[in-house]
């Protein structure tokens, strides 16, 4: 099936080329934030992702990006203490905005979009906010929070800055991008063998499969091995179905 | 049944290749605006959006998940709506399928495909082509209704762990509008994330893993050796085996491989 790539990306990429590189990367975004936030009506954003992959215990969130000026740790911990476990807990089962208002008289939050938000506890922090979830898939996961006094977008509003926010986390993953692709690709043999075993075939089943000798099936697996950085052929596994080799 | 105010495309009588290429140009276009910060368009389209969440409300429940499909479908001029889930494994056939008003034959053909396709993906791309409409080609062989187009649009999202694709089909020589795919997409998220909740939830419990079983999947993951996490855990060799025999058996998988590369697939480890 031939998938035909969206005109947008390839523009975008060019666009993204002619950009000065890395250094204004973090302002970029601030600044794409900064839009967002003085549409919304807002005083600060902060952007947290989550860490601690792939042990439940370890997953939190963690303050990346932000625009509060002074005493950021307290800001963050008191955020994270007060709604860090729900916000955790509904990126794992849901897409809807999290909103909710803020110790003090003068606070206000609403959503246009009532059915698809739902509502944290009130007056656990001093600031009103909404809560956009991201949730990209295995990396590049969080929240892109907006916080002020009153906060009452338009169901318009809300799709909007949904969408903008999911991209600014998609870019911000795009940028950091660097760290996985093995060193050289796998020949086709390779990534039979590392299919049939990571479908639960043992070395004997797959020779026998395949014709070939069961040495000749281990060294396949361990040249993949090699090639994708891993110690061993489980770890080989999990990274050839995490880069797509196999399934 | 659509306004023509809504199209931005219709039908003329342009070689295929002239149409190809006023496709591109429009679909740019849709995009170049889009990057310079302008929301896609704005006056009377924005009232069309804000009664799409309001209907969509009022659809938020199970039983008429397929009216505010039908809705979401509708806006975009799209013709047949196809949502699957990404997470059923790929022997479940048409369990994938959460709701489609596709002819059935299609459906069969095309869901397995779609899961595979999917895939084989990997997992930054997968990361970086959310909420991105991509279009694509149905295999020659595949019966179409008529005057439907046999390209046909994908849009993934995630409503918590699981990921899912809305798959529209569209009339033939019909051009849709990038901006409204992208709401749709993030509407069609919010609007699963009301009704298939339930759905959702349950299919977390089923696969009761506990805590100290995915851990040690994490570092089996991780390349490390039963006497490794022995190490790192603190806890005795033998306790790490039989977790990972228990994980063998609650997996239905063969090997400690196979149970690995089911929870990579899963997205626990």
């Amino acid at each position: 099936m031939d998938i035909q790539l969206p005109a947008s990306a390839t523009l975008e990429t060019e666009i993204r080329l002619a950009r000065p590189a890395k250094a204004t990367r973090a302002s970029d975004f601030v600044s794409r934030l900064q839009v967002i936030q003085t549409i919304l009506g807002a005083q600060h954003f902060a952007v947290l992702r989550l860490t601690g992959h792939g042990l439940p215990s370890a997953r939190k969130l963690t303050l990346s990006l932000h625009n509060w000026g002074q005493d950021v740790d307290g800001n963050a911990r008191a955020l994270i203490e007060a709604h860090g476990a729900a916000m955790l807990a509904h990126l794992e089962v849901s897409m809807l905005p999290l909103i909710w208002e803020g110790a003090g008289d003068s606070h206000f939050a609403e959503s246009g979009a009532a059915p698809f938000t739902e509502r944290l506890p009130a007056r656990l922090v001093p600031w009103s906010g909404m809560a956009f979830p991201v949730r990209l898939g295995a990396h590049g996961n969080g929240y892109v929070v907006f916080l002020g006094t009153f906060i009452a977008p338009s169901s318009d509003l809300v799709v909007d800055m949904h969408m903008k926010s999911c991209q600014v986390l998609i870019d911000m993953l795009a940028s950091e991008e660097k760290k996985l692709a093995p060193s050289e690709a796998l020949s086709e043999r390779e990534i039979t063998c590392l299919q049939m075993a990571g479908d639960g075939c043992i070395s004997e089943a797959i020779a026998e499969k395949m014709g070939l000798s069961v040495h000749t099936v281990n060294a396949y697996l361990g040249t993949a091995t090699t090639k994708l950085d891993a110690v061993n052929r489980i770890q080989a596994i999990a990274k050839a179905i995490r880069l797509g080799y196999i399934t | 049944m659509v306004p023509s105010s809504w199209r931005e495309g219709g039908m003329d009588f342009r070689s295929e290749s002239e149409q190809g290429a006023i496709m591109e140009t429009i679909r740019s276009e849709g995009a170049a605006r889009e990057s310079y910060g302008f929301s896609a368009e704005s006056g009377e389209r924005k009232s069309a959006r804000e009664r799409l969440v309001q209907h969509l409300g009022r659809c938020a429940d199970r039983a008429s998940l397929s009216a505010g499909l039908r809705a979401l479908t509708d806006y975009v001029s799209a013709s047949h709506f196809l949502l699957v889930r990404h997470d059923a494994s790929p022997e479940a056939g048409l369990e994938a399928v959460v709701g489609s008003d596709w002819p059935f034959d299609l459906v069969r053909c095309i869901a397995a495909t779609i899961v595979a396709s999917q895939s084989r993906m990997g997992e930054l791309d997968k990361c970086l082509t959310l909420l991105k409409p991509c279009f694509s080609h149905l295999a020659d062989d595949v019966a179409v209704p008529a005057g439907i187009s046999r390209e046909y649009c994908i849009i993934a999202f995630h409503v918590g762990r699981v990921r899912m694709s809305l798959l529209l089909l569209f009339p033939e020589h019909f051009i849709l509008s990038q901006s409204k795919l992208r709401d749709v997409g993030v509407m069609t998220g919010y609007f699963a994330s009301v009704c298939c909740k339930g759905a959702i939830l349950r299919h977390d419990r089923e696969m009761e893993l506990t805590e100290r079983e995915i851990e040690c999947l994490y570092w089996i993951a991780e390349g490390k050796t039963s006497d490794e996490i022995a190490v790192i855990l603190g806890i005795s060799r033998n306790t790490i085996n039989n977790y990972i025999t228990s994980v063998m058996r609650k997996t239905a998988t063969k090997t400690r491989s196979e149970a690995i590369a089911w929870a990579v697939r899963n997205s626990l480890v």
